[in-house]
């Protein structure tokens, strides 16, 4: 009985104490993580301190990123015995979750992955990503494209590096538009009556994941880029223009036209993404508007088939086919509250451009830093289509507006997006709401 | 009996622990909550007190369809215990008299509670699809082609199909927990029942289920706060779509936290489901303890 | 056989024979429904996206591809994955029984003045969002100094299964007569081994339901461990198995392999202590 006793009472007593130390410990937990010290100094390189630091980097990398970034990784931390990048990978949308809910509990790693645009200008008004600006002067700007800092500028200050960048593209399968005898469409109405003469044939035209609202979305503000033009678009998404226009509801009724001519399978609102693109790969569909992020997928199911083109042109409309949906989205950023703060921003700069070419090699993105002394060669075929004949030589790009975008914003169009797919609201309407809505204030 | 049963220092040690650790983990964020519901805050910046505000605009002028999304998880609620409910007694019951193979049924039936959710999600998408679905081919098969529908993807539709999923997958938690409960009446009274010649469901109905009544107060309770609390097949299967058909609060809650950066507002919906859940289970609790003798 | 057809007793065990028949038929027919998610993970868990999105959805696979389950024990660190599992939720399923079982029996059957207010507090629990404690809680573990340990998620894990936990244990116990602890009384025990000796066993069977539904939540458990673990070195197996999914598009065929490897433990677990549901009844029985 006494056994009892004692047992009930160390228990209890346990809890208490772990919980009350616990409790008195100091409330700066991430510097617990980064000053890990360590008394064996290794060869100092560079400009690193002489004591050994690590550097916190969470990212998303899981799966398909992941090989090109570990390696790059490894190779940074032998050529830095002192400043060794511990990183952290979470599966995508987890990832979202948990950067936001250490950034607003001020637990922030040092190195921050993040979605250049909407998603990070919110950190940024909060005060919680470094400046880059007074470091980018050795050099940096010039090792970048031109534009790979625009999505990631706010208020004329540089927040962080980009190394991928989006850029839409209409993949077409071209056996099927050769044994059914379709012109690849270069125009609109070209498009529409490609998509009849396919459902004629009994082959569903397109697809869209529209039950993850996204990939929908990229249709209809690739339509709006070719309907209004991108300064127009970019005008509206900085709330200098309105919504309300002639242009934006155009769009939208041309998203309408498509969907009334049968383009999409008529369950597209109960479709992922995933599955979307696997219809494609599965050869059972001839077109699919999506991004370079697509590339590597179709490749993998059917090389050599299959094309990358310019989405069609609007005729009479102002947008030009030299202008792309996408733009810098994948970025590296330092923490406000890192403690290392020179030894992150020299590890984000080498980290980016790495991931740049890695990316691109790998098929896995569009490269932001200057890539002529790569051997092309070896580049994904598809990914390399995009990046020669849609984005270089492009006179303008709008990010896909979900991207730009904040929060609550983007999350209405979205949905007003997916009311179109639904037959939900007239295009009209949509134009209205989304001035009421996105630019109210 | 009556002494060692007021022993306070036992008291204390059976109760303190738990408490503390539970005051630390769940109740202390509740005051979070409590407090950020009471800010016009992004989750970043600094927040803006605003009273009630944000409790305001969950019932008035509400834009977000907040309150359908309400209504659709007392709907859930109300299926929950007079159909998952019911069907798992039923089973329970069955189970626990000792019929043969009662090891392998019950293992079996528990099946669907033990895979992971994201699983459960994707069976279902697939048995719900337009082009290759189960259910539409069924459909097909016995000439009902007229029937067949993109059950996901119609607004229509894609909420009785979601809460068709819940109610399935969780119908093996409840007979476990009733199961349990029918096992742990002594056996001697049901022999003396038979004895008697009392019927099966005479037995049932007049003794077992009687006194079954405190785990079924429990099921009962369990069923609607989980109704309310809802998330992951729905967030699965739908995401609350399409066209916001199939939004219960939580998804939508999770939506304007983490989406659209509105903290205050979100915590906000979060404080009205505690609310909710407390209301609806002290409620059931007081119905239980009514028409029974000791608390 | 000689019985004359009318004999009373041959009657009644035919009309037993006849709603048996019906009633096997019902259960049979239910396990089929029941028993086919397991089938289709296991036959998923071999199919590529081009196959899971398409007619074969539910059908055997056209190519047994073995090598999704290559890719998944040799992609991360499985083994470890496991482990910390193992340790995460059995930490979970000790804590959560001891802390439970004590509250419960002191709730239910000792007198005090707030234990009506005390399982309310503790019912509190289960009606908590999750996702909206995820920053809270976040803040609470970084001031406590536990974010990135195994604590970061055992204690969470801990006081979510408590409140479900104690409620469970309270119905047991009102349902469980006096009598024999009132006798154990009688022969001298004391409070703490009335507790354990006679209390504890009769309700075996709830605790056994108990300890089934913590080791389910904690084993599945996402979000926080996602969030509030950062090492490699202590993440989970169900948080392994989702890196699987990439950040464009998903090869579902991997995933479908981890998680029947990670269902495997559970299926086991739950055998062992459904059977303990059983048994202790029949245990009690002999006693009582």
């Amino acid at each position: 009985m006494k056994a009892k006793h004692l047992f009930a009472g160390i228990l209890s007593l346990s809890v208490l104490l772990t919980t009350v130390t616990a409790c008195a410990g100091s409330p700066n937990a991430s510097s617990a993580q980064s000053t890990e010290n360590s008394s064996q100094a290794g060869t100092a390189s560079q400009s690193a301190p002489a004591e050994k630091i690590t550097l916190t980097f969470w990212n998303n990398y899981t799966n398909d990123t992941q090989h090109t970034m570990e390696n790059t990784i490894k190779q940074w931390n032998s050529d830095h015995p002192n400043i060794q990048i511990e990183a952290s990978s979470t599966e995508n949308n987890a990832y979202k979750t948990k950067i936001k809910t250490a950034i607003a509990a001020d637990s922030a790693p040092d190195i921050i992955y993040t979605w250049a645009g909407g998603f990070t200008e919110p950190f940024v008004k909060a005060g919680k990503i470094l400046p880059l600006d007074d470091y980018l002067n050795d050099g940096t700007k010039d090792k970048l494209l031109s534009g790979a800092l625009t999505n990631i500028t706010f208020d004329g200050k540089v927040y962080g590096l980009t190394y991928n960048q989006q850029a839409g593209a209409l993949y077409v399968n071209n056996d099927l538009f050769e044994q059914n005898g379709v012109k690849v469409p270069t125009t609109f109405d070209e498009l529409l009556t490609a998509v009849k003469t396919f459902k004629s044939k009994g082959i569903t035209p397109m697809t869209v994941g529209e039950k993850d609202e996204w990939p929908g979305m990229w249709y209809y503000d690739m339509i709006a880029l070719r309907e209004g033009g991108a300064q127009l678009c970019l005008d509206a998404l900085n709330k200098k223009e309105s919504y309300d226009q002639t242009a934006f509801a155009e769009a939208a009724q041309k998203l309408q036209d498509l969907v009334d001519a049968g383009a999409f399978p008529k369950d597209v609102l109960g479709v992922t993404r995933d599955e979307s693109v696997a219809m494609f790969t599965q050869g059972k569909i001839p077109m699919y508007f999506g991004g370079n992020f697509d590339a590597q997928v179709i490749d993998d199911s059917l090389k050599g088939k299959v094309s990358a083109v310019k989405f069609p042109t609007i005729a009479g409309a102002k947008g030009t086919d030299t202008e792309y949906l996408g733009g810098g989205a994948d970025a590296l950023c330092v923490s406000a509250n890192s403690k290392h703060k020179d030894e992150a921003v020299q590890a984000i700069k080498y980290l980016a451009s790495e991931f740049s070419s890695g990316m691109y090699l790998t098929g896995g993105g569009l490269p932001e830093w200057k890539y002529d002394s790569l051997d092309q060669s070896k580049i994904d075929p598809l990914s390399k289509e995009i990046m020669e004949n849609i984005v270089k030589g492009s006179t303008g790009s709008v990010p896909a507006w979900d991207l730009y975008l904040t929060g609550d914003d983007a999350q209405t169009h979205l949905d007003l997006v997916q009311s179109l797919f639904g037959k939900q609201i007239s295009p009209q309407d949509f134009a209205k709401q989304m001035q009421q809505k996105v630019n109210k204030s | 009996m009556e002494k060692m049963l007021r022993d306070k220092k036992a008291i204390f040690l059976f109760t303190f622990p738990t408490f503390l650790l539970f005051t630390i983990i769940v109740v202390l964020p509740i005051f979070f909550s409590i407090h950020y519901s009471t800010l016009d805050w992004d989750g970043f910046s600094k927040g803006v007190f605003v009273g009630f505000t944000n409790y305001k605009n969950l019932f008035v002028n509400n834009t977000d369809g907040f309150l359908q999304s309400v209504a659709n998880s007392l709907v859930l609620a109300l299926i929950s215990v007079g159909i998952q409910l019911p069907i798992s007694l039923l089973l329970a019951l069955i189970l626990a008299r000792g019929i043969k193979g009662e090891r392998f049924f019950r293992t079996v039936y528990f099946i669907p509670v033990i895979i992971s959710t994201v699983v459960i999600g994707q069976l279902w998408m697939k048995i719900y699809n337009s082009d290759y679905g189960m259910l539409n081919g069924v459909l097909r098969a016995v000439g009902l082609d007229s029937l067949t529908n993109a059950w996901l993807a119609d607004s229509k539709t894609a909420l009785a199909c979601v809460f068709a999923a819940m109610l399935w997958q969780y119908v093996g938690y409840h007979m476990l927990l009733l199961y349990a409960g029918a096992k742990s009446i002594s056996p001697d009274i049901y022999e003396a029942a038979r004895i008697d010649g009392a019927s099966e469901l005479k037995i049932a109905f007049h003794i077992t289920i009687p006194l079954m009544k405190s785990i079924l107060c429990v099921c009962i309770i369990f069923a609607v706060t989980g109704s309310f609390k809802a998330f992951d097949l729905i967030y699965v299967m739908t995401g609350g779509g399409p066209l916001h058909s199939t939004e219960v609060p939580t998804t939508l809650m999770y939506t304007t936290i983490f989406s659209r950066y509105q903290y205050g507002y979100g915590s906000a919906m979060a404080i009205f489901i505690i609310a909710e859940c407390l209301v609806f289970t002290l409620v059931i609790k007081r119905l239980f303890s009514n028409d029974q003798d000791e608390a | 056989m000689k019985i004359h057809s009318d004999h009373p007793a041959l009657k009644k065990q035919k009309k037993v024979k006849a709603s048996s028949i019906v009633l096997f038929a019902f259960l049979g027919l239910y396990t089929l429904i029941q028993v086919y998610p397991l089938i289709w993970l296991f036959l998923f868990s071999f199919k590529n996206n081009n196959e899971i999105y398409s007619g074969n959805a539910m059908g055997i696979p056209k190519v047994w591809r073995f090598s999704n389950y290559f890719t998944v024990l040799t992609s991360g660190n499985v083994a470890v994955y496991l482990l910390n599992s193992v340790i995460v939720t059995g930490a979970t399923i000790i804590i959560s029984t001891i802390l439970l079982t004590t509250s419960a029996y002191a709730i239910v059957r000792m007198h005090w003045r707030w234990n009506h207010l005390f399982l309310t507090y503790i019912l509190l629990g289960m009606m908590v969002p999750l996702h909206a404690t995820l920053l809270p809680l976040f803040i609470v573990l970084k001031n406590m100094n536990l974010l990135n340990s195994y604590f970061s998620i055992i204690l969470p894990y801990v006081a979510f299964a408590l409140p479900m936990g104690i409620f469970i244990l309270v119905g047991f116990l009102q349902n469980i007569p006096k009598e024999l602890e009132e006798s154990a009384c009688l022969d001298g025990c004391g409070i703490y081994r009335i507790f354990y000796y006679i209390s504890l066993p009769l309700v075996r069977p709830a605790i056994a339901t108990v300890a089934i539904f913590t080791f389910l939540s904690s084993w599945n458990e996402l979000m926080f461990a996602n969030t509030f673990i950062s090492a490699d070195k202590i993440k989970t197996l169900t948080v392994g198995i989702m890196s699987l999914s990439g950040q464009q598009g998903t090869q579902w065929g991997p995933i479908g392999a981890g998680l029947v490897i990670a269902t495997v433990p559970t299926l086991i677990i739950y055998l062992m202590f459904s059977n303990q549901i059983q048994k202790s009844v029949i245990a009690g029985a002999i006693k009582g």
